[in-house]
């Protein structure tokens, strides 16, 4: 219990004491200067009558001069303890006779009378003096002059003041005894209060209540508030606690990794599943710890990254690897969002790591299904490539062996054949077999190499194509992957085109592409066919989106780019649906070297 | 290569031989019979955007007794066809310009007891035969590359009942 300087307790006794106190001693001062009033006001009646009977009495000692009568007359005043002097004087103001009570001494001295008047008294310095005119026969005879010492005041005025110490002393004791009471009844149920809040703060239990005072009052009323609002901060808690559990059964649920972090960067909780994976605890990741899972060759990309989406506050994403509990690393697409306060400042930082491991892999799957189908549809166009010279060679032969005159015609017509069938499949066979290592290759070639392909389906559909390679262009590339590259874009142009269409194909070098300086090749292909639709331009380049409704795959232009991006090049097109004025061209650009930008 | 020439009205085979046409069997009388129809030989027309086949294939159905022509395209073929009223009509499939199929149909409007055998070195031709199929026509099909034996067979048992 802490003691103030001036507590409740002190402050409540000091008013009441005050409080009572003054009003007693008012009301005492009250009472006892009306007291003396009346007092002195009975002194003067009292001793005016005294004067009055002095006089009357000393009328005929007066006349008669008879100062013996006069002073025995005088002496009665003995009985009065308070009257110091008495005096008879003539009406001239000598003096006749005197009464002195204690000492006899001097007579007083008459003062000079005043304006005609019966009587004349004062109040002096420890004394009344009094002083009436004696009258016979409406005469003035003589005077008559009482003075009084003022000890029965004095007395009084004494017993006034013990009555006056004690009753404030008594009034002292009881507003303290009542302090005692208030303290009890005030002071206390607050302190309870103050007591049951230090409680709950340190305690944190929001069960607590405090105990209201066995009397309701205001002070009742605060307790009862404070209750209520510690209801409302338990209910509140429990929502909260209910909340945080929400929270955490979500983060730990989802299938990705999830984690948050300060402003800093600095990561301060992970979900269930980054432990799981990682087979780390919180103590080694907490902070930067989470660098030991990462991938040392990448790091410093990561980090570089990181630090840069940090200080400049925006969103992160990047795929890296992160190694597991077996030791073995999986690819994690990763994300991470600033969570920014009502000033705009970031305060937090949430992140998820998604396992595309899988994904990659069936990406991976899938170029090489599509690749496998591409060599399939091909297989198929070189069957038909080949089976019609097979179907001649094969009645060459009948024939030959039939008219053995004509043999030498007939086998030099097979001949012719099957060095057809040869070309056909020394060219195509070997066409989309992935390159290991990139190298010298000549692009005018893989482009004429490519064109041998769909000869026939340009003279089928009457295309007309027009060619314009640049001499001896070539660049460090893939030779199989180009091939696949040029026999996508042609064959979509040709699949484009209705008959009689046109096919422009142009090669040329690049000095300077992007005005970066980078050299290279640039390769267009122009069709005069229907067109890409608006609405379809964002999508091509998408896996499964296709157009051809029961031909395509829809991965043609997907592979293609990836394959562009394998060599660091670039694939763009432009295309117009106007009608009458039809036309798509794609524009491939591939660099000298294949490097990283 | 050989130059795709243009369809004549009677073929000209500068590979066999002279005008006189590609030269007979000697066993020609024994199989001439069954090529017979009427005491008439089996006029066949056989239709292939590559010359040398159909020139071949003309060669191998002649020499077996049947009178066979070529065509290079199916109009010029539909046209023969008006003149030459064959008993059976043999046809690559993919062909530019009007395929083997349509070919085979126009051919039967003008010729209704015609037969129609369809050749092809290619897969596409399945999804051709099924569109023919719900018009209500059915075609045989052979695959390229075909052994003369084969085809001679199929021809002779798709001749008109004797």
């Amino acid at each position: 219990m802490t003691n103030f300087r001036n507590s409740l307790s002190k402050k409540l006794t000091a008013m009441n004491m005050l409080v009572s106190g003054g009003a007693l001693l008012i009301a005492a001062v009250a009472f006892f200067a009306s007291d003396l009033i009346t007092f002195r006001a009975n002194l003067l009646t009292n001793t005016s009558i005294q004067a009055q009977i002095i006089g009357s009495n000393a009328v005929s000692p007066l006349i008669f001069n008879d100062a013996r009568s006069a002073e025995t007359t005088l002496s009665a005043l003995r009985a009065s303890e308070h009257i110091t002097y008495a005096g008879i004087y003539t009406s001239k103001g000598e003096f006749v006779a005197g009464y002195w009570r204690d000492t006899r001494s001097q007579p007083v001295q008459l003062p000079a009378p005043g304006a005609e008047q019966d009587q004349f008294s004062y109040f002096g310095k420890g004394q009344f003096e009094l002083v009436r005119t004696i009258v016979f026969q409406d005469k003035p005879v003589g005077f008559v002059l009482i003075q009084s010492d003022l000890g029965a005041i004095t007395d009084r005025l004494r017993t006034y003041g013990l009555i006056l110490l004690s009753i404030v002393t008594a009034s002292l004791i009881a507003a303290l005894a009542l302090s005692r009471l208030f303290q009890r009844a005030i002071s206390q149920p607050i302190m309870n209060l103050a007591a049951a809040a230090r409680l709950v703060s340190r305690k944190k239990d929001y069960s607590i209540r405090a105990k209201p005072p066995a009397d309701p009052d205001e002070v009742s009323l605060l307790v009862a508030a404070f209750n209520e609002m510690l209801l409302e901060i338990q209910t509140r808690d429990s929502a909260l606690q209910e909340s945080e559990l929400q929270f955490r059964s979500l983060a730990d649920s989802i299938p990705q990794m999830a984690w948050m972090g300060d402003s800093t960067g600095s990561l301060t909780w992970y979900n269930q599943r980054w432990y799981d994976y990682t087979g780390t605890t919180p103590e080694q990741m907490a902070g930067w710890g989470w660098q030991s899972v990462h991938d040392p060759a990448v790091l410093t990309d990561v980090l570089a990254k990181w630090r840069a989406a940090l200080s400049q506050g925006h969103a992160f994403e990047m795929v890296f690897p992160l190694r597991g509990a077996d030791g073995t690393f999986r690819q994690f697409l990763t994300r991470a969002l600033p969570l920014r306060d009502s000033k705009g400042q970031v305060v937090r930082w949430f992140g998820t790591n998604t396992d595309i491991t899988e994904q990659l892999r069936s990406e991976e799957a899938l170029r090489q299904t599509e690749k496998l189908a591409a060599t399939g549809r091909l297989a198929a166009s070189i069957a038909h490539e080949i089976n019609n010279p097979l179907e001649a060679v094969t009645n060459l032969v009948y024939l030959a062996r039939r008219q053995p005159a004509n043999v030498e015609k007939y086998l030099q017509l097979a001949d012719h054949e099957l060095d057809r069938i040869a070309q056909i499949t020394k060219n195509t066979l070997g066409f989309y077999r992935d390159s290991v290592s990139p190298s010298s290759v000549n692009i005018s070639e893989v482009l004429e190499e490519v064109l041998a392909l769909y000869t026939r389906k340009l003279q089928f559909k009457k295309i007309s194509l027009a060619c314009d390679f640049g001499k001896d262009i070539a660049i460090f590339g893939y030779p199989g992957e180009l091939r696949q590259i040029f026999a996508n874009l042609i064959a979509n142009a040709i699949e484009a085109l209705s008959e009689e269409g046109n096919l422009c194909i142009r090669a040329t070098r690049i000095a300077s592409e992007f005005g970066n300086g980078q050299r290279g090749v640039r390769i267009t292909f122009l069709d005069n066919g229907s067109g890409i639709p608006p609405a379809d331009r964002k999508r091509i380049f998408e896996p499964f989106f296709t157009t051809k409704k029961d031909v395509g795959t829809g991965l043609g232009l997907w592979l293609t780019l990836g394959l562009v991006e394998k060599h660091h090049g670039s694939l763009r097109f432009r295309s117009s649906v106007q009608p009458g004025r039809t036309w798509t061209a794609f524009s491939v650009f591939l660099p000298e070297r294949p490097v990283a930008n | 290569m050989i130059k795709m020439m243009q369809p004549p009205a009677v073929p000209v085979f500068p590979f066999f031989g002279g005008p006189e046409g590609p030269p007979k069997s000697a066993n020609d009388s024994a199989t001439s019979q069954a090529g017979y129809d009427d005491g008439k030989k089996v006029k066949i027309i056989v239709i292939d955007d590559e010359s040398l086949i159909a020139e071949t294939v003309v060669e191998i159905l002649n020499e077996e007794g049947f009178d066979a022509v070529s065509a290079s395209s199916g109009l010029s073929a539909i046209e023969l066809a008006k003149t030459v009223r064959p008993a059976i009509v043999l046809s690559d499939v993919i062909m530019p310009g009007l395929n083997g199929i349509e070919t085979g149909i126009k051919i039967r409007e003008t010729v209704p007891n015609c037969k129609i055998i369809l050749f092809s070195g290619q897969a596409a031709t399945v999804d051709l035969l099924e569109k023919a199929r719900e018009r209500g026509y059915r075609f045989d099909v052979l695959a390229k590359p075909i052994k003369p034996e084969h085809l001679i067979s199929v021809i002779r048992s798709n001749l008109p009942s004797q």
